[in-house]
């Protein structure tokens, strides 16, 4: 299996840089002084044992966690930057970056075609929504992302009614009708068989030029099938960036891997 | 002739205000089973030749009986009787048609219609209706109760009669108890600045600063304007009077913010219970429960049983009385626990992680709860009296610090202490926190988590129910006792991030200190709703009240 | 506009319900004097009672039913409304009061020599309707706007709500508020110029909550069908995903609760001129709780839910408060716990289930034979 599908550094401009950042709860230290940079139409993965910060890590460009020390920028095509870490969840969302959670997360009570509707990049205020009225457009645009996630034969089911895997995909979905510039997705194989990890795979690689990715992922066989460059992520720092043979192959990446796993064995 | 007391014709309905009367009657009694006691005297000097009286007033004079101002009041109105039988005479109190007390030892006696017509009526010679009026006046300085000597010194110096300076002299010099005798010195000290020559007023106004007597204040001014108004004197007297004034108001002040203090410091251990229980219910399970308000007046009720049971077996004088407060706390503990146990088998187990739904319901069953209380105990308050030696107050420095106010805040040290060594030092306490974390996972780890549910929800209403019992001693205790407090609890469990004791506990203290602070400023109201402001304001700032709980999971 | 025929179905029961509440004033008006038909004004008030509670239901269930905020100050905005109205029909009482004094009869009570400077607009019909909409509005805002932005939500939600509505309960119960205190507003004699106790002005009252009603059923099925309409529900479901969609929640329930705010104003303005009079008691934390049992026991998320869960339960409570004044609360607080445990969609969820539950022994039968 081939894993060099483009090389990997090439000279595009990035899209999100993050410096410097820290983040401690509690005095527990989640992110430390990580430095992260991304090249637009990049897919990237992260790795990490648990408790490594992957996931604070992509509160802290949505949002939803604000960093202690550190800027979090994103550069627009036109060159404008933004400072992520003043900006509250929507305004960031806004901005192009879209994010699906570990858990799936969909409105359930609504049906997978309305969930995309809510999803769509129109104007999101109060008044836009209320006198909303949906185009055709709006519609195509729509068929067109069920088929891609391949649930355009459940348009009209409750998305409650769903499979794990289909949950997965709707919120993938969700992504993919905001139409973002960069998707951070966490975990999108988590609960899905081995058919839909692999169709997930092509899926996340289809978006790559078109979109910039950071897929967080565990499933090794996952990444070997998607990842171009991998970043592993230890104690809330970046401990090793490359393609995924080098990182494999970096002994402290395996001290950090195998040595928990080693001192657990210990333990028992 | 059957003698008989007062008061065994009301044991019917044992109602509080003749028990009271029970109490004092029992006092009375005792003192005069003692030899040679002022009634006996009185006897005696009613029917003694004149040249006896002088000694026996003067006898009487070193009673602090309150009997002997009751039986001269009367003596002086014509209200006591001589009658003369062939057995011998007998002085008789009249109360009314038929019964008569003795008034050497205050029993009770009917006369027959003849012998009523027979009985002449008293009257004291007016020399001596004058030296009576003396020993009645400074009667209460003898009393043994110290609040009453206290009392009465205070009375005395007001007046500012010179004829009470001997006597409040006197008692200085015998008396062994502190606060007496600061009060002694203070009344001599206001009396003397009417009655005292130049040097003593000064020396009298010097006393007073160095008392901060609160009493004294309205005399002082009196003096300075006095001694403004006079062009002859020099400024001196009002100058010390001026500052005087100054030190006595700023110790007020201080008295005052210490009250408060104080206050709020019991108010929030009260509050600091209370909560404890709904945090633990609210925070720890998800369960919002809405009927704590009424366990707590389980624990007022409860308390209110444990009270009559004594009052019953032992009686209200009875030393044994003042344990019932201490039985009262278990007790209601464990009832509402009980209670709680049942609820939760019933109905609570039904809505664990669905806050609002258990909200509603919990709010159907205080209703249920509330209206339960009223059919059983009568919609008005019932009446929960203090332990006699939880009244009074411990002095400290010169601030005054009620001894039950003192005790609310040692039990919610103890509880705190109790529930934390619970939580952390125990099995059960191992499992409440484990399935607070994961109820899932501590399931699969087989951690019974139906019965710490239940073992939860019951430590829960139990707290609530310790909060009622120790509320009991210093509010009222009524169906909807614990509806005043439930608003408060709940914010002090928002303000002090759900399921953080530490956190309910800094917050039950911090709006207790707070609200009590306000309230002289502000008014109970206003006040109220001030620290309401503050809450919304602070969780502007901290919105997830002081320790907020961090989770990885995107809808909590 | 096209309707689909399921609107069109929902406008027939809308029609149907309005023309069936029209009867009551109509058989009071030109009915006969006695028999089953004759309709008192006593009855058309109560029952205009009755819909002023439905309307109160349905703003609740706008924001509980749809958003998912369980709001336990609804009863506030409703006595703002009717606190609001009641100034108004104060001063319309003019001279005519015990004190014959230009003031209110409380105000000459409690010694004031002039009208609060607060109180003069309310001499002005239209400016008292603003402010049966505006005040509890604003209040909404401010609260709302506080409230959201810190993110308290869910039960933290209900229970600073409830607290808002202790505090500014406490406040009018003092007499220095200048809202007459514990003893509130009562005694009216006219609304806009005609006598309040006349039986056409009980009727028009009774047109105008039924109109309110209507408008009401009407803002909530525009909502809902609109595009914010789903995001209100998409809040109620996973309210981080919609922040996460590019949503400014705060803003969607900002308005929703302003909204509601309002409606539940504008019906406790028109229950005060029909019950007669208004005070504290009408804001306290358990009336708010008992609008919530109305919904839930009528169904909350669904279009007619709370209006039969609100006439449905008073309905009750004047039959048991009459009957069994006892028992009332052990009545309601139990078929509260009921309604929670066994029918967590109240009385519309169950007749669906029974629809289905009919349905499908229907095709078992046909599949049978």
């Amino acid at each position: 299996m081939s894993t060099h599908h483009t090389p990997l550094y090439r000279d595009t401009p990035l899209i999100l840089s993050v410096s410097g950042v820290t983040k401690a709860f509690d005095g527990f230290k989640a992110i430390d002084d990580l430095n992260f940079y991304l090249e637009e139409g990049e897919l990237r993965t992260i790795i990490g044992p648990n408790g490594a910060g992957k996931s604070t890590f992509m509160d802290i460009i949505t949002g939803r966690t604000r960093p202690d020390v550190g800027s979090v920028t994103m550069h627009e095509k036109d060159g404008r930057d933004y400072n992520l870490a003043k900006l509250r969840e929507f305004e960031i969302n806004r901005r192009g970056i879209g994010r699906k959670f570990q858990t799936p997360s969909i409105y359930k009570s609504h049906t997978v075609y309305d969930n995309l509707i809510l999803s769509l990049n129109k104007k999101r205020g109060v008044f836009a929504t209320l006198f909303y009225r949906e185009s055709r457009e709006d519609r195509e645009r729509i068929m067109e992302v069920l088929k891609t996630v391949r649930l355009d034969t459940r348009a009209n089911d409750l998305a409650g009614m769903l499979s794990h895997g289909q949950k997965q995909w709707l919120e993938i979905g969700m992504l993919l009708a905001q139409d973002p510039r960069l998707l951070l997705i966490d975990e999108p194989a988590a609960g899905m068989s081995d058919e839909e990890t692999e169709r997930t795979g092509e899926l996340l690689m289809s978006l790559e030029n078109k979109h910039s990715l950071i897929v967080i992922e565990h499933d090794m066989e996952f990444i070997r099938q998607i990842a171009r460059k991998v970043t592993v992520l230890h104690q809330g720092h970046v401990l090793k960036e490359g393609s995924f043979e080098s990182v494999k192959a970096d002994p402290e990446v395996i001290q950090v891997y195998l040595g928990r796993q080693g001192k657990r064995a210990e333990n028992n | 002739m059957i003698p008989h007391f007062f008061f065994l014709g009301c044991s019917g309905k044992s109602t509080v205000k003749q028990w009271i009367c029970l109490l004092i009657t029992a006092a009375i009694m005792t003192s005069a089973a003692s030899a040679r006691d002022a009634r006996t005297v009185m006897a005696e000097l009613m029917q003694a030749e004149r040249a006896e009286q002088a000694g026996l007033i003067e006898e009487l004079s070193t009673y602090g009986d309150t009997i002997i101002a009751d039986i001269y009041e009367a003596w002086r109105t014509g209200g006591i009787y001589l009658l003369e039988q062939d057995t011998g005479s007998q002085l008789l109190q009249f109360t009314d048609a038929q019964e008569w007390a003795l008034v050497h030892n205050g029993a009770v006696i009917t006369l027959s219609e003849a012998e009523a017509a027979a009985a002449k009526k008293q009257r004291p010679a007016r020399a001596l209706r004058k030296q009576m009026k003396r020993i009645i006046d400074t009667l209460g300085l003898k009393a043994d109760n110290t609040a009453l000597r206290i009392d009465s010194a205070i009375k005395l110096g007001r007046s500012q009669k010179a004829e009470f300076i001997p006597a409040l002299e006197a008692r200085l010099k015998v008396e062994t108890d502190k606060q007496v005798l600061s009060a002694l010195q203070e009344a001599l000290a206001i009396s003397r600045l009417a009655n005292g020559e130049d040097a003593q007023v000064v020396e009298a106004v010097q006393t007073l600063k160095a008392l901060n007597s609160v009493a004294a204040r309205a005399f002082l001014e009196e003096l300075m304007q006095a001694e403004g108004d006079n062009e002859h004197a020099d400024n001196s007297l009002s100058d010390a009077c001026a500052e005087a004034l100054i030190s006595i108001e700023r110790h007020m002040k201080q008295q005052e913010f210490f009250g408060s203090f104080f206050r709020g410091f019991s108010t929030g251990s009260v509050l600091l219970i209370v909560s404890f229980g709904l945090a633990i219910t609210f925070g720890l399970m998800g369960v919002i429960n809405m009927a704590h308000g009424e366990f707590v007046a389980i624990g007022g009720y409860v308390t209110f049983l444990v009270q009559n049971f004594f009052i019953q077996t032992w009686g209200l004088s009875s030393s044994a009385f003042g344990w019932y407060f201490i039985v009262a706390l278990p007790v209601s503990f464990i009832v509402a626990a009980v209670i709680g146990l049942i609820m939760e088998v019933s109905i609570i187990r039904f809505l664990y992680r669905r806050p609002l739904e258990s909200l509603l319901c919990t709010w159907g069953i205080s209703m249920v709860m509330q209206q339960g209380f009223r059919l059983i105990f009568g919609a008005a308050n019932v009446q929960v009296n203090n332990p006699t030696w939880l009244m009074g107050n411990l002095s400290f420095a010169g601030f005054q610090m009620s001894y039950t106010r003192l005790l609310i805040i040692l039990i919610a040290l103890v509880v705190v202490a109790l529930t934390w060594l619970l939580l952390r030092q125990t099995n059960l306490g191992l499992h409440i926190r484990a399935v607070m974390q994961n109820r899932h996972m501590a399931s699969s780890l087989g951690v019974p988590v139906a019965r710490v549910n239940r073992m939860t929800f019951a430590l829960g209403c139990g707290l609530a129910a310790l909060g009622g019992a120790v509320l009991s001693q210093i509010g009222n205790v009524g169906p909807s006792m614990g509806q005043a407090y439930i608003v408060d609890s709940f914010m002090v469990v928002v303000t002090g991030s759900v399921g953080n004791l530490l956190g309910a506990g800094l917050s039950a203290m911090g709006i207790g200190l707070v609200d009590q602070l306000l309230q002289p400023s502000l008014g109970p109201v206003m006040g109220k709703i001030t620290v309401f402001v503050v809450i919304i304001l602070f969780l502007q700032w901290r919105p997830g009240g002081l320790f907020p709980t961090l989770s990885r999971s995107l809808d909590d | 506009m096209k309707f689909s025929t399921e609107m069109k179905k929902e406008m027939g029961i809308l029609c149907l319900v309005t023309g069936l509440l029209m009867l009551i004033p109509l058989f009071n008006a030109v009915g006969p004097e006695s028999g089953p038909l004759s309709v008192s004004a006593f009855q058309v008030s109560l029952w205009g009672k009755y819909l002023t509670y439905a309307v109160l239901a349905m703003s609740l269930n706008l924001l509980w039913g749809y958003t998912g905020l369980l709001c336990l100050c609804q009863s506030l905005f409703f006595a703002l409304g009717g606190y609001a109205m009641g100034m108004y029909l104060m001063l319309m009482i003019g001279e005519r009061g015990a004190y014959k004094s230009v003031l209110p009869d409380f105000m000459v009570f409690l010694g004031y020599q002039k009208l609060p400077l607060h109180w003069e607009p309310f001499y002005n019909f239209a400016f008292t309707v603003g402010a049966v909409l505006w005040v509890p509005g604003l209040l909404a805002f401010v609260f709302g706007f506080l409230a959201f932005r810190s993110r308290i939500k869910g039960v933290y939600f209900s229970i600073l709500t409830q607290a808002l509505t202790y505090a500014a309960c406490l406040m009018f119960f003092r007499n220095d508020f200048t809202f007459g205190g514990n003893n509130g507003f009562t005694d009216f004699k006219d609304i806009l110029g005609c006598n309040i106790n006349s039986d056409a002005t009980i009727r028009g009252l009774f047109i105008a909550t039924t109109a309110l009603m209507v408008c009401t059923y009407l803002i909530t099925s525009g909502l809902l069908a609109s595009k914010l309409g789903k995001v209100q529900q998409a809040i109620r479901d996973s309210e981080n995903r919609v922040l996460f969609s590019g949503y400014s929640t705060t803003s969607f329930k900002l308005m929703i609760f302003v909204l509601s705010a309002m409606i539940a104003g504008a019906a406790g303005a028109l229950y005060v001129p029909q019950v007669g009079g208004i005070n504290p008691s009408a804001m306290e934390a358990a009336k708010s709780l008992e609008v919530v049992v109305w919904v839930a026991v009528g169904g909350r998320g669904t279009k007619w839910g709370p209006v039969i869960g609100a006439i449905l339960v008073n309905f009750i409570k004047s039959y048991t408060t009459h009957a069994f004044p006892d028992y009332w609360l052990i009545i309601m607080g139990g078929m509260f716990v009921c309604v929670v445990l066994f029918m967590p969609d109240g009385i519309v969820g169950v007749y669906k289930q029974a629809k289905s539950y009919f349905a499908r022994q229907r095709s078992l039968e046909t599949t049978a034979a």
